[in-house]
């Protein structure tokens, strides 16, 4: 059988979890791999950079028109093949975005369960505020393999990402490792560096702040895309080759919030 | 400082439906349930056999995610459309109120011409009174009754939960149903007590409707002391006050009353309103201990298990409830015999007169027997 990644990025909002998945996503696909992004956030922007800033329609969407919904209606192709997938959500504050989540996944699930088989690897971007089981349900129903998290080494984000440690080992679910975003703090790699081991894994990539990323993003696109000679891009390629080679996974033993202090002092 | 809930793992009726029951006693034409179709069907299709419509915004998944705003503001004008009511009632449900729906902003949208009470309940309390109160309150904002009742009501409903908490459903985490007794070996019983010239008091204490079958039981028993020549063995206590509670309560005191009455049967002491069961107990007992500490048995119907044990302990005490889990609890608190009425609430709704028990009937049977036999 073969041995398929599945993968979900946790980290705070705002922390650039999209552009983090879009970019590996791109980066393995490139590298002659079957890749899926599955976007969970009720905003529906996981894939749009690697659609040439288009939006998609959601899952949700198809399934509120009442329509019977096929493989074409929800899973379009992206850069380098990427499989493209976005489960939308109602409008803020209304109806229910975590068991949103669980229909559409299930309905994925269901319609394209032979094209997921066939995936190498298949990245959850899922929202960064878990604020119910909705949210964690591509863990709990075992869609999931793998979980990240991605941090800055900001006190914020790490506390953030701590309480994503507590919560996955709460749920029986293990860590595969951090990836540090950089906002260009003070001792960055550093401070993640030694969260990561304190917590028991490991610190994956530590991708350095750069306004190529922004710019990119902005008009539409991934690294991989439009600027695929520069350094970032190689950073995103090696993040990807390591989550494909990655075999460890840890129970995380969360900090408490002083050591957090401490540590991001 | 209160204690800790016990949690009961027995099925007992939710909050939801405690509101429905409520709305038909304020008199509502239409209860709307906004949640998915299944929800609190039975109860729902007892209600309907009641006289009151209830109708649903049957959510589904895509109702859970996406919210049922419009399905409700649709359904409360379809509503008006069919049913043309009065009063209409709005009721919450699990799935409704943990997505967080604003059921106000759809009766605002529908804006019918007639009083809306809306009661936000979900069934995730331990006392399923909270759908009463709830209820309650929306209906004292939308000026359907008035303080004073609502306080009435308020009060009354602790005493219920308390009473429910002592020594009723909710006395333990569970509580196995049982049919009770065996009503012919029962029946035989009572009769051998009028035949033996003892006296015997039967008290109804029912709750609302219920009281349309129980009352037959406080009949059959006088209607068979007199066959055996034993009227005057047998004194009557009802809580069949006309004058108290919500009107349709009231009416069902009114209708009872006048069916005793057309079968020449006296309430000798009225022990309060129908919906004043879980206090009428205390009336009863001073009553006995006043006039009839020496009477030697007491037929109880409805809610014995409100009734005090203190003055009552010295007799035979023969009871009968529609609650399958009200068995036990009654048996350990001293009463002898535990009968139930199964399916009571269903031949009660929806009824005016009188109707058949199974005791009752038991009872006329083998007190025919007995007159052949004599």
């Amino acid at each position: 059988m073969k041995k398929q990644k599945i993968i979900a990025i946790y980290g705070k909002g705002g922390i650039g979890k999209s552009s983090t998945a879009s970019n590996v996503a791109a980066a393995c696909a490139e590298a002659g791999k079957k890749v899926m992004i599955i976007g969970c956030d009720p905003k529906s922007d996981s894939s749009i950079t690697l659609l040439g800033g288009k939006r998609i329609p959601t899952i949700l969407d198809l399934l509120r028109e009442g329509i019977e919904v096929t493989e074409e209606d929800m899973v379009f192709e992206g850069y380098a093949g990427v499989k493209c997938i976005e489960a939308g959500g109602p409008e803020p504050g209304i109806g229910c975005a975590g068991r949103g989540i669980i229909v559409a996944v299930q309905k994925l699930k269901s319609v394209s369960a032979e094209l997921i088989k066939e995936q190498d690897l298949i990245i959850y971007d899922v929202p960064g505020d878990i604020v119910c089981g909705g949210f964690v349900a591509p863990i709990r129903k075992g869609y999931v393999n793998e979980a990240y998290v991605l941090t800055s080494g900001e006190y914020m984000p790490l506390y953030a990402a701590n309480n994503i440690c507590k919560g996955l080992t709460k749920i029986n679910m293990p860590l595969s490792g951090v990836i540090c975003n950089s906002r260009n703090a003070s001792r960055e790699e550093e401070i993640v560096t030694k969260f990561s081991e304190e917590i028991g894994s490991q610190l994956m990539a530590f991708i350095p702040k750069s306004q190529i990323v922004q710019d990119c993003e902005r008009n539409g696109y991934s690294v991989m895309e439009k600027a695929p000679d520069s350094d970032i891009a190689d950073v995103y390629r090696r993040l990807g080759k390591a989550i494909m080679e990655n075999e460890k996974k840890v129970m995380a033993d969360s900090l408490t919030d002083e050591r957090l202090r401490e540590m991001t002092k | 400082m209160t204690g800790k809930e016990i949690s009961i793992i027995h099925p007992r009726p939710s909050s939801i439906v405690a509101a429905l029951y409520t709305l038909r006693d304020l008199n509502v034409d239409v209860a709307i349930l906004h949640g998915p179709p299944g929800c609190s069907f039975k109860h729902a299709r007892l209600l309907e056999e009641d006289g009151i419509h209830v109708v649903t915004t049957a959510l589904d998944e895509n109702g859970f995610v996406f919210g049922g705003h419009d399905k409700l503001v649709q359904l409360i004008n379809k509503s008006v459309e069919l049913f043309s009511p009065k009063i209409i009632g709005v009721v919450g449900t699990c799935a409704s109120m943990i997505i967080g729906e604003e059921m106000h902003e759809a009766v605002l949208e529908a804006n019918p011409d007639v009083p809306v009470i809306e009661v936000e309940v979900h069934a995730g309390y331990h006392n399923n009174t909270k759908g009463v109160i709830f209820a309650l309150e929306s209906a004292l904002d939308a000026g359907i009754i008035d303080r004073k009742e609502f306080e009435r009501q308020e009060y009354l409903l602790a005493k219920a939960t308390e009473v429910e908490k002592k020594f009723g459903a909710a006395s333990r985490e569970y509580l196995a149903p049982s049919r009770g007794d065996i009503k012919y070996t029962v029946a035989k019983r009572v009769i051998e007590l009028l035949k033996e010239g003892k006296r015997g008091i039967t008290i109804m204490n029912a709750k609302k409707e219920t009281g349309y079958m129980f009352a037959d039981i406080t009949l059959a028993v006088n209607e068979v002391a007199a066959s055996l020549g034993k009227k005057d063995s047998i004194v009557n206590m009802a809580n069949l006050d006309e004058n108290v509670g919500l009107p349709r309560v009231r009416k069902h005191a009114e209708y009872i009353m006048r069916d005793l009455k057309a079968h020449g049967i006296e309430i000798h002491e009225i022990i309060g309103g129908m919906d004043e069961y879980p206090i009428a107990g205390e009336k009863v007992s001073e009553l006995i201990k006043e006039k009839y500490s020496d009477y030697d048995f007491a037929v109880i119907t409805g809610v014995p298990h409100a009734i005090p044990m203190e003055n009552i302990e010295g007799m035979e005490l023969i009871s009968v409830t529609n609650g399958p889990r009200q068995v036990l609890p009654l048996k350990e608190i001293g009463h002898e015999y535990v009968l139930v009425e199964i399916d009571l609430h269903p031949k009660t709704l929806g009824v005016s007169n009188i109707v058949e028990s199974e005791f009752g009937a038991t009872l006329r049977e083998i007190a025919k027997e007995t007159r052949k036999e004599a």
